[in-house]
């Protein structure tokens, strides 16, 4: 019984190992050099503003940081375990505990699976970030 | 005339609310820390302890995260990776060994947490397609591999202990 617990520790071991490296190759990878994308953020009332950028960065928040700079485009958000959490846009603030509401990101027309600093950018990608309510 | 037995006494449900109280306060206290949590190890040892009984607990545990957080997806994924852990300890009993048995439930417990997110995207799979639940459990397997981990270490250190412990509960 020893020997075959054992073997079952090897087998965790082993699938811990090809997980990390599925992960590592089926990832979305960040694209280098010149990308060209667009960022609509939608408010409370639909209304959407819409910023086009050209980057060289590899991830959405670095890519946003010059128009952040500028003013022109505001993001609230703290560091959490999970990432950045971004709490608001434009001054509108989401309060989840008050009445459900969250920012949400969207790649492409899909809910994004990442968080803001970790979304990796490619060419000709339009993001969203939209105030729901759940 | 018969007199009618439930299947519960008021004793049971007193107990079974105090151990989903125990579930859920965890839970609460561990939330800071992503995918490291004690509700694994909690099934396992229920499990052990009070056998099929566990399902109510878990029903008990997903029906108090919806009061708490409504219901979203993930609740979808409760009803059914709970049981399937149970299920998964009730096959281990009987192969249990009680000199190694903190291991083997380890083991079980890091599996467990390893394929989480591959078990909860099944969820994505019906709603919103094959290329949907492969890319949410892609993006999930650095928190898998996390949960993995805490999973092993956690019971690793506290099964012994806390099953002595629950050993020395009368629970019927």
């Amino acid at each position: 019984m020893k020997k075959k617990t054992w073997i079952w520790v090897c087998v965790l071991v082993v699938l811990v190992a090809l997980f990390a490296l599925i992960y590592h190759f089926a990832k979305p990878k960040a694209q280098a050099g010149s990308k060209a994308i667009t960022l609509t953020v939608v408010d409370d009332a639909g209304d959407e503003k819409v910023y086009n950028l050209k980057t060289d960065e590899e991830y959405l928040y670095d890519a946003l940081k010059p128009v952040i700079d500028k003013g022109d485009l505001t993001i609230d958000a703290e560091e959490s375990a999970y990432g950045l959490y971004i709490k608001g846009v434009n001054g509108l603030t989401a309060d989840y505990d008050k009445d459900g509401a969250y920012w949400a990101i969207y790649v492409n027309g899909e809910y994004g699976q990442f968080g803001i600093e970790s979304q990796p950018v490619a060419d000709g990608d339009a993001y969203k970030l939209v105030y729901e309510k759940y | 005339m018969k007199e009618e037995t439930s299947k519960f006494s008021v004793r049971d449900l007193a107990l079974y609310g105090l151990l989903i109280a125990i579930m859920e306060v965890s839970k609460h206290a561990l939330d800071f820390l992503p995918n490291v949590e004690l509700i694994s190890l909690l099934v396992i040892l229920y499990t052990l302890h009070l056998g099929k009984r566990t399902l109510f607990l878990t029903l008990g545990f997903t029906l108090l995260e919806i009061f708490y957080w409504g219901p979203h997806t993930w609740v979808i994924m409760y009803l059914y990776v709970w049981p399937f852990l149970v299920f998964l300890t009730l096959q281990m009993k009987k192969h249990r060994d009680e000199k190694y048995d903190f291991l083997q439930f380890a083991v079980l417990s890091g599996l467990f947490g390893l394929f989480f997110g591959a078990m909860c995207s099944l969820v994505y799979l019906v709603i919103g397609g094959p290329r949907t639940a492969l890319s949410w459990w892609v993006a999930g397997i650095p928190y898998d591999l996390i949960h993995a981990g805490a999973n092993f270490v956690i019971c690793l250190i506290l099964f012994r202990p806390l099953d002595k412990l629950m050993g020395k509960v009368k629970w019927r």
